[in-house]
């Protein structure tokens, strides 16, 4: 099909904004029902207990309190919350809404105070007497996996959740080959996702038509009815799921929560609305933490520098319980170790362990960036030991774009890709070897600055649904309503992605109308047809391949009705800038006057069903794999430690872009990000399991003028995988950042002896390997 | 949060009335963003909360000619920011504060008094950061972000205030409004050690308020104040150095003070350092070697040892900002 493409590819400002910044749009907080009680959650103060007893009497007493529910009065009655991984070996730990016998971490739901308004429920909360018996903590994960450890879970009586191994190629032979083996250890240490807008839930119940509304805070709303009904035994067509606006997810919201089926639970319960809004001291405790690996890589390497094979031992300390994805987040680490360099043999071990903490699960990028974040600091360590230059060990191992689609030791297909153009652009925008040289003076007169490079490739586009625990194909449907306006339901869940922007642009040049008469509608179940929702990079690339492959469908029902009205043979007209031409006598139909007539339906073709409406569900064929390169110059300040960026490039290749402004978006936030990961972030628990970290005061989110001004560009290298040619870009930022931040610190600190540090790159620390 | 009274006087003759004769009974409350966390985490518990946002005389800044400034204690530490040249070492630390919301809402008499950051204090532990058997937790504990300097008694928190060491560098003097009516002490004089948890870290009787500070002429005054925040989000610098020279016409220094912030249990005054660079061209030597003396007596705990070469760092680079 050919279109003119008057807004694909431009600049167009989202139309989302005006709404989210005139602080209009509706947030779950924001839907006020009548007579809407509040719920406030108590959870444990301890990492790991023994529950004794649990005395509300003095709760349910404070005015205004309408009900104190504990692990007794759901036991039984609602679901565990789920774990979306079917593994033989995994061992799973029924995880209840409410704590049963025993509390496994900080945060862990206890009780659920209900009341007339929040601040009654808090007191209330506070005046819940739960006794306690302390009981040993496990809260390192290395030290989780030793048969000396006391065990979490005793019913497995161990606390190794699951061993994975992943890889190809002959491991052995690798390293008996090689020239130098490099072995580097590493901490990736925990994260919070922090999406603005933490966690919340509105439940309504109608006993009379046995309907539960649930309006939660998510970015899967399909996936979340299902498992919701599931929780309650409710059927799944009684229970509708709203996402209203969701002020950020970055894959914490990629999950089916206790409090979502607890809030419908007790919405059955009192007939009332009910209420959940997570504080952000709570949003710490008990909403995912993403990372948290600690492992031990090892390259084979010939002297040359050419990459033999790689080995990644790793423990994953993935909390206490496992939430929608924990197991799986580990093992996507593990697709993903061939970086975007030829390594014939890699082997990963990855340990999965209980510890007592929340529990890891997607954060943006959701194990790739362990997966790059390792790869890409083991190429400077080896470039190190080689005395070779980075950028040049790196070039030595790219697979060359007429090796596409290439096939890594991991067992995925690259789809497309060439790693050389877009670092050959980041160089000469860095104007690298000039940097070098900058580097050479800076050093002679003490200065310490230092430049990192990354390379990265990343899977996006989740993904082909044999790859998937729930199905990886989107849907959409698109509907020209008989004044000629469109409506698009789209099985994405677009939480600050832009996609309302991004499809009503595609829609637009494909039925050659206006933009802004596109409505895309998102986020209800009732209302949408079945979809899996936005995370893994998947929005446009799945989502935005189904509504492609919709519209077409539309245009040809179309064009069918309009070669009827025209007296036309169909196979003569053609569609044009939203137009049927090439009738006889030069008549043609706009699109809306086609829409008009399907609606109408005074005269239609034979076997031709009135409305002009298509759906369709896309199954892509393989994931897709983005890449691209990103430099990071900084300076540290030889006195305190103190690091500033000086320059931050980053050349970036999603394949086909639909909007820059967009794309830019993407990149700027995901660099934000890694950055911080490389710089300031780092959830801490002490020994006795108890959260350091548990306010934005002591957790370091940075703040826009603590970042540098990113120097952007692309190349394009479209994907074959879906009809828009389109990779996906959600987590390149992330992916690419971190090791090109740390790339940077350590090769400013090369003079030192400096061979690794471990992340985030506090002054602190910089300043002790400087001085020591 | 317990209950509570809530008065709103609208002159500070009834808000001190209002306020009780022991510490705990009422707190004032200005701006609230350090009042209404402790409060929420029951680390005070007052039978009447005094607000004293009613009390509209106490909002102005005036700067008069003389190049002095008059500051009431709910001007917003915002207003702070925006004050003139002379005033470089205070509007600096005010900047300093990195969130605009607490700039806007909290209050300079609200920062003078706000409460220690120690997170031993602020988990329940009290000011002296005992646990129940009354073993001191900071020695042994995380002590990252405690004292370097007057740390040999049992408070070992650092005073939280950005801008006390800038009113004192400034030699302001802090008016206090009483049941027996006016006083005032000099900046320096307001912050104490306390000696038991039950004391508060400055001078204040529990039924005294804040209601300005008096910031003389500036007229002449080079001031700048340096901090070492390590770019990290909504926290308290590491150590801070606040510095107020006068120059003679030769631009050799007449007049020399030099406050160090977040480095000891109240602002610390650097005399020994100060003295050190009368009569002497400004020049990199001289600054560090002042940045050396005002550390001379610092004293580490078992984690806080990077502390001290930080205020070392930020007096040095406090000296040469106020003359650059
Ligand atoms: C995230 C965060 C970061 C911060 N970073 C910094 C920083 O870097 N540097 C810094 O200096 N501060 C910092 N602050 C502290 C902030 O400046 C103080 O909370 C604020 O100045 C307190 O002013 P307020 O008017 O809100 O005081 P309130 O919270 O109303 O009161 C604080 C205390 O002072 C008492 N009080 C207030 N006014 C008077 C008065 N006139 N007379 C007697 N007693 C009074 C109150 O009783 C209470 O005990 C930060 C605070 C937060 C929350």
């Amino acid at each position: 099909m050919s279109f003119l493409a008057k807004y694909i590819g431009q600049k167009v400002k989202r139309t989302e904004d005006p709404r989210l910044i005139q602080g209009i749009g509706h947030y779950v907080d924001d839907i006020k029902l009548a007579d809407t009680l509040h719920v406030v959650i108590l959870r444990s103060p301890y990492a790991h207990a023994r529950i004794n007893a649990i005395n509300t009497d003095a709760a349910k007493r404070v005015p205004g309190v309408v009900a104190v529910y504990t692990g007794a009065d759901v036991a039984g009655k609602v679901g565990n919350v789920p774990c979306a991984m079917a593994h033989p070996e995994l061992k799973v730990p029924a995880f209840g809404v409410l704590a049963q016998t025993k509390v496994f971490f900080v945060g862990h739901p206890v009780a659920a105070v209900v009341a007339q308004n929040k601040y009654q429920a808090r007191d209330a909360a506070d005046l819940i007497d739960v006794d306690y018996e302390p009981l040993d903590v496990v809260s390192d994960g290395e030290k989780a996996a030793q048969p000396d450890s006391p065990v979490i879970h005793e019913e497995f009586g161990t606390n190794i959740a699951l061993v994975h191994n992943a890889g190809v190629g002959d491991i052995d032979a690798a390293f008996a080959q090689a020239d130098k083996i490099v072995t580097q250890r590493l901490v990736h240490q925990r994260l919070a996702p922090i999406s603005i807008e933490p966690r919340g839930v509105l439940a309504q119940y109608f006993p009379g038509e046995h309907q539960l509304n649930l309006w939660s805070s998510t970015q899967i709303p399909h996936l979340m009815r299902t498992q919701v009904s599931l929780m309650l035994g409710m059927p799944e067509n009684r229970v509708r799921v709203v996402t209203p606006e969701v002020g950020g997810g970055f894959g914490c919201k990629l999950n089916v929560y206790a409090e979502e089926a607890l809030l419908g639970w007790i919405a059955m319960q009192l007939h009332k609305p009910v209420k959940w809004i997570e504080g952000r001291r709570e949003n710490f405790q008990a909403t995912i933490h993403g990372r948290g690996q600690t492992g031990t890589v090892q390259v084979a390497v010939k002297n040359d520098g050419t990459l033999l094979g790689l080995k990644y031992d790793v423990i994953a300390d993935i909390g206490a319980y496992h939430q929608l994805l924990t197991p799986a987040i580990p093992t996507l680490t593990g697709l993903m170790l061939s970086g975007c360099y030829k390594i014939p043999a890699i082997s990963m071990k990855c340990t999965e362990v209980f510890t007592n903490k929340m529990s890891t699960d997607a954060y943006r990028g959701a194990g790739r960036p362990e997966a790059t974040y390792l790869v890409e600091r083991l190429m400077d360590c080896v470039a190190r030991e080689l005395n070779m230059d980075p950028v040049e060990l790196r070039r030595k191992n790219f697979p060359q774009p007429d090796e596409f689609p290439f096939t890594t030791a991991c067992g995925v297909i690259y789809d497309s890709g060439d790693y050389e153009k877009a670092l050959s652009k980041a160089l000469t925008i860095a104007d690298y070897q000039k940097l070098r040289d900058e580097q050479k003076a800076a050093r002679a007169a003490g200065r310490v600055m230092g430049i990192g490079v990354s390379t990265y490739v990343e899977i996006c586009a989740m993904g082909p649904s044999a790859a998937m625990p729930a199905g990886g194909w989107e849907s959409a449907t698109i509907r020209v309503e008989p004044t000629g306006k469109v409506t698009v339901l789209t099985g994405v869940s677009p939480h600050g992605q832009g996609e309302e922007t991004a499809f009503a642009q595609i829609v637009g040049d494909m039925l050659g109308i206006d933009m802004n008469d596109v409505l895309v509608v998102h986020g209800d179940t009732a209302v949408v047809q079945y979809g899996i929702g936005t995370f893994g990079s998947r929005g446009l690339a799945v989502g935005g391949a189904a509504l492609v492959c919709a519209t077409e469908k539309v245009v040809k029902k179309a064009k069918k009705l309009a070669a009827h009205l025209l007296g036309a043979d169909e196979a003569s007209l053609t569609f044009e800038d939203g137009k049927f031409v090439g009738a006889p006598d030069d008549k043609s139909l706009t699109i809306q006057e086609v829409a008009l007539a399907a609606h109408t339906a005074a005269s239609l073709p034979e076997d031709f069903e009135p409305g002009l409406t298509a759906t369709h569900f896309f199954e892509p064929k393989n994931f897709t794999f983005p890449s691209g390169t990103h430099i990071c110059v900084v300076e540290i300040d030889r006195e305190t430690g103190e690091l500033e960026i000086k320059r931050y490039i980053a050349v970036d290749d999603c394949g086909n872009q639909i909007n820059p402004l967009i794309v830019a978006g993407q990149v700027h936030g995901g660099i934000a990000q890694g950055l911080a990961q490389a710089l300031f972030e780092e959830v801490v628990y002490d020994e006795n399991g108890q959260l350091l970290t548990g306010e934005l005061m002591d957790y370091a989110v940075p703040k826009a003028h603590q970042l540098p001004r990113y120097e952007l560009d692309h190349t394009v290298t479209p994907t074959p995988v879906n009809p828009l040619g389109a990779k996906g870009v959600g987590e390149a930022g992330t992916i690419g950042s971190t090791p090109a931040v740390a790339n940077a610190v350590i090769d400013a600190l090369a003079p030192f002896g400096v061979k690794h540090v471990d992340l985030p790159l506090r002054p602190e620390k910089l300043w002790r390997m400087m001085h020591n | 949060m317990h209950k509570f009274e809530y008065a709103s006087p609208t002159t500070k003759e009834q808000a001190v009335a209002l306020l009780g004769k022991s510490w705990g009974e009422t707190e004032a409350l200005a701006g609230g963003t350090d009042l209404l966390s402790l409060l929420k985490d029951y680390l005070v518990t007052p039978k009447r909360v005094v607000n004293l946002k009613g009390i509209k005389e106490l909002s102005s800044v005036l700067t008069p000619r003389d190049g002095s400034a008059r500051i009431g204690a709910l001007a917003s530490i915002e207003a702070v920011r925006d004050l003139g040249r002379g005033f470089a070492a205070l509007s600096q630390a005010a900047a300093g504060i990195t969130s605009p919301q607490i700039r806007n809402m909290g209050t300079v008499g609200g920062d003078l008094c706000q409460r220690p950051r120690c997170w031993y204090f602020r988990s329940g532990f009290g000011l002296l950061a005992k646990d129940e058997s009354g073993n001191a937790l900071v020695p042994n504990g995380d002590n990252r972000y405690h004292a370097i300097l007057g740390n040999d008694g049992e408070a070992k928190f650092v005073n939280p205030s950005s801008l006390a060491p800038a009113f004192i560098a400034l030699n302001a003097k802090i008016k206090i409004f009483g049941p027996a009516g006016e006083r005032e002490v000099e900046a320096a004089k307001f912050f104490v050690t306390p000696k038991s948890a039950s004391e508060r870290e400055y001078a204040l009787q529990p039924n005294e308020i804040v209601t300005m500070i008096h910031v003389p002429s500036t007229l002449g005054v080079r001031s700048a104040t340096y901090e070492v925040r390590q770019r990290e989000v909504l926290d308290w610098p590491l150590a801070a150095a606040s510095v107020a020279l006068t120059l003679d016409a030769s631009k050799k220094v007449k007049t020399a003070r030099i406050v160090l912030g977040h480095v000891a249990p109240v602002p610390w005054v650097a005399e020994e350092a100060a003295q050190s660079l009368i009569g002497k061209t400004i020049s990199e030597d001289a600054a560090a070697e002042a940045g050396r003396l005002a550390v001379a007596n610092a004293h580490a705990l078992s984690r806080n040892a990077y502390k001290i070469q930080l205020a070392s760092v930020a007096v040095k680079r406090a000296i040469l900002q106020a003359v650059s």
